[in-house]
């Protein structure tokens, strides 16, 4: 049972770890939580859903185009909420942010209605036994893209001029813009980037438990953002870490002692490490300019 | 001169007004009915079943004929599903005095933060799905026409032990006061007849993965696995179950899980499921036929169970007014003398406590439909 368990759990947390980026890349630039992040999630899942079977697409084409989408989705929230009101005060944002995300919720109930929808992506789920432990393909299809997306974006940020850029802004913004990066397209850039990954995220969740609804944004986005917090904000190895460990503890926490404290397991190991490491796992310390 | 047009427009503002608050109180020619409902959160997909029950019962009333030259409406608010909330619009519906009676709340939790605000206005609420225990001491006015966990926990247990030879049970349920209420009810009837409870775990509502209870279960000798919740994590529970290939049990549950969204979203992978039912579109009762084709009709979809309840709810209000016309107390005191009413969900007689008493149906899905077990 603990390597089943274990399994499950990196399953898990590997999803968080993907939306967990969007959170922490977002926070590393501009110093502010996207707490639509979570409905972008879902709007990607939505609309894979929209395309493979509205439109009856293959997977192989409308997964790539959902995520696109998603992109556009998350550099267009940003355009039109959180640009505008960049230079006024951080909680401005904030409450934008949480208006995006009241937004997008009911826009996909009014187009999608409230209820749960089956994900028939058309990928056929097959599981093999290895003594007691049972794997399916989907597990490992989940725990291979995120690990692969992950290793990807790294690379993106530490090996290619854009990367440099975004590192630049994250840095600091106005010194960025003064040695000529532009700024509000690394921004975007950001967004894209971690929109599409939400949305890469939301497809795994579809595949994987084959249901979908319109307010799963609420408890992944919860989760992804404890997981951005515990391995250190503004870190993209921290979000992954964080997403793992959250993953992991909760699992084995439901496993061992009791299921029905699932949630508290995931933000009890947060409180505790916060406790001893305030800046997360792999968080920098942060010194405050006085 | 500004201010007297200021001052002309002011008082013609407060003439008009006046006039339209003459014009609604004269001609009172509609009883309200109150409903209560989570129409958003996350029991939104109820909720609006529930709102479609209500509205076709009053319009099928409405077409039928007034009520001493009165026509009926609905005065819909959202609970949202979030006690708070609940209490919040529960106190909008009573302090309304043109309001007769009310259907409400949905969930359980929602229910017995209304029923201290209605029970103290004295208007008559009916529940259409709260089935928790605690409901049953909520009040006078507080009545409900889905029955209790307790006898649905007690039918299920003798099913599962006597006829189905199941002797150890799992059971998974949601992290609510009805799922609860539901998962103790069960525990205490199993060793009544002979089964013991290898397992209980709990679940978020609106959770998706299974897999580490499920794995948990599968190192559990259990024969059968009874789910304290709604359809949608059933749905979940039996697709994951099958998936992950883990083992092959019968899966349980109540009247909760009665829903088309229930087969749409598990497809072949909730076939076998057993289920408590009150409503069935196979019931013999012309009731639940005459519902069933309106409804068809007029939304185009089959009703559901909580659907049929509000229906039921509504009927019973409706009744009582026909009765004993709108009178808050007097439509209280006609409802707790109800006794064997029929409706779409089954014969209708109310306890002392406001509690309906009557049988469920046994239900399987076969062929993705559900049937009755004969």
């Amino acid at each position: 049972m603990f390597t089943q368990q274990l399994i499950n759990g990196i399953t898990v947390g590997g999803i968080y770890a993907l939306i967990a980026l969007g959170y922490s890349m977002v926070y590393g630039i501009l110093r502010i939580v996207n707490f639509a992040h979570g409905d972008i999630f879902m709007m990607g899942t939505f609309l894979g859903l929209f395309f493979t079977q509205s439109l009856g697409m293959q997977f192989y084409i409308a997964f790539p185009l959902s995520a696109a989408a998603t992109a556009f989705i998350g550099i267009f929230v940003e355009k039109i909420a959180y640009r505008p009101i960049r230079i006024a005060d951080k909680l401005a944002v904030l409450i934008s942010a949480l208006g995006v995300s009241i937004f997008l919720q009911n826009l996909a109930q009014i187009i999608w209605g409230t209820e749960t929808h089956a994900f028939k992506s058309g990928i056929e789920v097959s599981t093999f036994k290895f003594g007691g432990l049972i794997l399916s393909n989907i597990q490992l299809i989940v725990i291979f893209l995120s690990c692969v997306l992950m290793m990807g974006l790294y690379f993106v940020v530490n090996k290619t001029k854009i990367g440099v850029a975004m590192r630049a802004t994250s840095h600091n913004l106005n010194s960025a813009k003064l040695i000529g990066i532009n700024t509000d397209r690394i921004i975007s850039f950001t967004f894209g980037i971690g929109s599409a990954l939400a949305c890469i995220a939301g497809l795994l969740v579809g595949i994987y438990y084959d249901a979908v609804f319109p307010i799963m944004g609420y408890s992944y986005g919860l989760k992804a953002f404890a997981a951005a917090i515990l391995g250190g904000i503004g870190s993209i190895p921290g979000a992954m870490v964080g997403g793992f460990v959250i993953g992991i503890v909760e699992t084995f926490g439901a496993a061992y002692i009791s299921a029905g404290y699932r949630d508290a397991f995931a933000f009890g190991i947060l409180i505790i490490v916060l406790i001893f490491r305030p800046s997360g796992i792999l968080g920098k310390k942060l010194v405050e300019k006085v | 001169m500004i201010i007297k047009k200021i001052a002309v427009l002011l008082v013609a503002a407060i003439v008009s007004t006046s006039f339209i608050g003459c014009s609604s109180s004269t001609a009172s020619k509609e009883i309200k009915i109150g409903l209560a409902a989570p129409l958003t959160g996350g029991s939104a997909q109820d909720g609006q079943s529930i709102q479609k029950g209500v509205e076709l019962a009053v319009k099928m009333a409405n077409e039928a004929g007034t009520i001493s030259g009165k026509t009926l409406s609905v005065v819909t608010v959202d609970d949202k599903g979030d006690p708070s909330e609940a209490a919040t619009v529960a106190n909008k519906l009573a302090q309304d005095k043109s309001i007769a009676a009310i259907v409400g709340h949905f969930n359980s939790s929602a229910t017995l933060a209304g029923a201290p605000i209605y029970n103290s206005a004295g208007v008559a609420h009916i529940s259409p799905g709260s089935s928790a225990a605690s409901v049953t001491n909520a009040g006078d006015y507080t009545f409900r026409v889905i029955t209790t966990d307790a006898v649905q926990g007690a039918y299920v247990a003798d099913w599962a032990a006597k006829d189905l030879g199941a002797k150890k049970i799992a059971i998974l349920y949601e992290n609510t006061d009805y799922g609860l209420g539901l998962a103790q009810v069960l525990q205490k009837s199993a060793g009544d007849v002979g089964a013991s409870i290898v397992m209980q775990e709990a679940y978020e509502v609106g959770a998706s993965d299974f897999s580490t209870v499920l794995t948990k279960m599968a190192s559990t000798d259990a024969d059968l696995l009874f789910i304290g919740g709604l359809y949608n994590e059933t749905a979940l529970i039996a697709k994951q179950l099958k998936k992950f290939a883990m083992k092959d049990l019968k899966i349980m549950g109540v009247d909760a899980i009665y829903s088309d969204a229930l087969i749409e979203l598990g497809g072949a992978d909730v076939e076998g499921v057993l289920l408590t039912g009150y409503f069935h579109e196979s019931a013999e009762n012309k009731v639940a036929q005459d519902f069933i084709a309106a409804y068809k009709k007029e939304y185009n979809e089959t009703p559901g169970t909580y659907a049929a309840y509000a229906y039921d709810a509504t009927l019973i209000i409706i009744d009582a007014i026909k009765n004993v016309g709108n009178d808050r107390s007097a439509i209280q005191k006609y409802i707790a003398g109800l006794k064997d009413f029929q409706g779409a969900t089954g014969v209708s007689t109310f306890d002392a406590n406001g509690d309906v008493v009557k049988d469920p149906l046994r239900l399987t899905i076969k062929d993705g439909k559900f049937t009755i077990i004969k």
